[in-house]
């Protein structure tokens, strides 16, 4: 049996990580079961998932036993850092408000403001670098692929 | 003496003014075009099919040709230095031309892909004008069991691609298999873990998967550390630009594999120019005195998977020139191009229209010298790229990913899936899950699965097959020893122990 101490210098992480991806090999097979297995013609289409599902909790209950294991013996490589998670995740949520104003306002206004945010604020640099970077970038984006290799990208209600 | 005979008469077409020009053309506008991230050769080459359409039969193939090699160069340049790979077969060049660029060496692992495209693409022209023929029929011969046991040697290069876990790679590569599976079953019209989102329905592209595990998850991890200033050092003169002796020594084995490998895979119907890729580099990684360099910058590991992915220009052609038969998206459009200049692919190709393949072999030659001439000379230009401080180049790399994933099919959720790629690209990072296994896992999940199933409905649900035929056998083989090496090695780390301890 594995000891509580074993238990408490695991790293939290990677335990988690790990049992996400059983949760997705449950998630993979429990879905891949109500497709047919076997037709009459051959393997169905619940055949190919139905394995990478078992094969995904297979292998990442024994990626926990291995962290376990490398915990208790002390030869874990070391602690996952999320260091610097706070301006990753900043960044990540205004490229997904970027991704939302891409219809509505258009490629180039979201990708200008998208610049304008994380120079500003991530980078933490000047709004006078944030807004010349910005606007230089995304004309530069607007010159290049729509005017010049006819890229088909969303426009906003000025026509770009 | 047929062949030399031939030759000359192509060099004779390929050589006059005109198809010169539309060669440079095409190699040209290939590149360019190539160098946009989600623009991959088929994509190229099928935007720039109406030019060639008023053209005569000759110079419309030339310059097709010359955008297809061109745009398989130009994928390169945004894998080695923004980490954004624009097509499947460029993301292993990511691994260590990336790397390469973070060490200050963008110049040198440019250098490498133009000259090993160059030699790769050399190498695949001559085998296509020797040994076209045989070798279309040898891979007539493959048939769904071998193509299982090709995709299980694909597949097992994750052993290669593995960081310090082997487990995590596997998950990553299993990951990626259940991604393949995603969308709509071409077998019984079922509709697979696609949420009711019809934008599921053809799966997920392998392209915003690439493009948000490497190029946004590479970008948020640098928003982490807030590297705003001048991540890259450049050096400044010409000669630290390019390649040097070493580096030509270190790569001449990874010139002669990539190119061999390229072009035997790109022969085969359907196995493309990505398994060429992975397996050159698998390969090179094995034979490697220290492969422990690998991943981390070493320059075999841009040489090899650039090259096959060059040679296998000429191996695709093989069995579409000689057998009408295309194996890639990119072929298929060649021969859409070929019958409507009026042209009939197939085994009379060569006895009825010489100067169309002849003068197509001698400008590949040709179209290879543009493209290496043409592309050195702007090494040093494009190494400046990295020149640019962090809070210019990462959002620019971020705007470049969007353009590249929405320029595929025009759909806004491919950016909302490019992000979420990012966020799971960032969190393999930090928990050191490598993010190559779920790219291979993705682009042959589909093509394995088709196999193991057409094979079985082959055999009546007789397992035996996969395995009793000897070419697929063979494979398997192979297989079976590069996924036993680590288990071997392991073994043997675990034996020196328990004797050192008894001593």
């Amino acid at each position: 049996m594995i000891a509580v101490g074993a238990w408490k210098s695991v790293d939290k992480s990677q335990l988690v990580g790990a049992l996400l991806l059983v949760a997705l090999g449950a998630f993979v097979a429990a879905d891949a079961w109500r497709w047919p297995y076997l037709t009459k013609d051959g393997p169905g289409p619940g055949f190919f998932p139905l394995w990478i599902g078992i094969a995904l909790i297979v292998l990442s209950g024994a990626q926990i036993v291995v962290q376990v294991a490398t915990s208790r013996d002390g030869k874990d490589a070391g602690r996952t850092s999320w260091k610097g998670a706070a301006p990753v995740l900043a960044g990540w949520v205004a490229l997904m408000v970027a991704a939302a104003l891409i219809r509505p306002a258009g490629f180039v206004a979201s990708y200008a403001l998208l610049t304008i945010f994380l120079i500003r604020f991530v980078f933490q640099r000047s709004w006078t670098a944030a807004v010349t970077v910005s606007l230089t970038s995304a004309a530069g984006f607007w010159v290049l692929f729509v005017k010049l290799l006819r890229v088909q990208l969303p426009a906003g209600p000025w026509g770009f | 003496m047929e062949v030399l005979a031939g030759l000359a008469q192509g060099f004779g077409i390929a050589l006059e003014p005109m198809n010169l020009f539309w060669c440079f053309v095409g190699v040209f506008f290939g590149t360019v075009v190539g160098v946009l991230p989600g623009l991959g050769p088929s994509a190229t080459v099928a935007l720039l099919l109406p030019l060639t359409l008023q053209m005569n039969p000759t110079a419309g193939i030339i310059m097709m040709s010359g955008i297809y090699y061109g745009a398989k160069y130009g994928g390169s340049t945004t894998s080695i230095l923004l980490n954004v790979p624009g097509e499947s077969s460029s993301v292993v060049t990511c691994l260590d031309g990336f790397e390469m660029a973070r060490k200050g060496r963008a110049g040198p692992a440019l250098g490498i892909a133009a000259i090993s495209s160059f030699i790769a693409g050399t190498v695949g022209v001559v085998l296509l004008m020797l040994i076209a023929p045989p070798i279309a029929e040898f891979a007539l011969r493959f048939g769904p069991p071998e193509y299982f046991a090709l995709m299980a040697l694909g597949l097992s290069m994750v052993v290669l691609l593995a960081g310090r876990s082997m487990i995590k790679a596997l998950l990553s590569m299993f990951a990626g298999l259940w991604l393949a599976t995603i969308g709509i079953d071409l077998f019984t019209d079922i509709a697979r873990y696609t949420f009711d989102r019809i934008e599921l329905m053809d799966g997920v592209n392998f392209v915003v998967v690439a493009i948000g595990t490497f190029a946004v998850g590479e970008v948020l991890a640098n928003l982490g550390a807030r590297s705003s200033g001048q991540n890259f050092t450049v050096p400044k003169g010409l000669r630290n630009l390019m390649p040097n002796w070493q580096d030509m020594k270190d790569c001449r084995f990874a010139f002669f594999n990539g190119s061999l490998v390229g072009f035997f895979v790109g022969v085969l119907p359907g196995a493309g120019s990505t398994i060429a890729s992975f397996v050159s580099y698998g390969i090179e990684k094995a034979v490697s005195r220290h492969p422990e360099r690998f991943g981390t910058g070493a320059v075999e590991g841009v040489a090899a998977p650039e090259a096959a992915n060059n040679s296998e220009t000429g191996g695709a052609l093989v069995p579409l020139l000689t057998l009408g038969i295309p194996g890639s998206g990119t072929t298929a459009i060649l021969l859409a191009a070929l019958i409507l200049w009026g042209l009939k692919p197939g085994p009379l190709l060569i006895q009825d229209h010489p100067q169309m393949f002849w003068g197509l072999v001698a400008s590949m030659y040709i179209g290879n010298l543009m493209l290496l001439v043409l592309n050195l000379p702007l090494v040093p230009v494009f190494a400046q790229i990295l020149r640019l401080p962090g809070y210019v180049l990462y959002p620019v790399i971020l705007g470049v990913s969007i353009v590249g994933v929405y320029s595929v099919d025009q759909r806004l959720m491919d950016v909302w899936l490019v992000g979420g790629f990012g966020l799971l690209g960032y969190a393999m990072r930090r928990l050191d899950y490598p993010s190559a296994p779920l790219i291979l896992g993705l682009v042959l999940g589909d093509l394995m699965e088709n196999a193991v199933r057409q094979s079985l409905m082959m055999s009546n649900g007789d397992i035996s097959i996969l395995y009793s035929r000897p070419l697929a056998a063979t494979m398997l083989l192979f297989t079976a020893a590069i996924l036993a090496g680590p288990m071997f090695r392991q073994f043997n780390s675990w034996r020196l122990k328990a004797t050192e301890q008894e001593a």
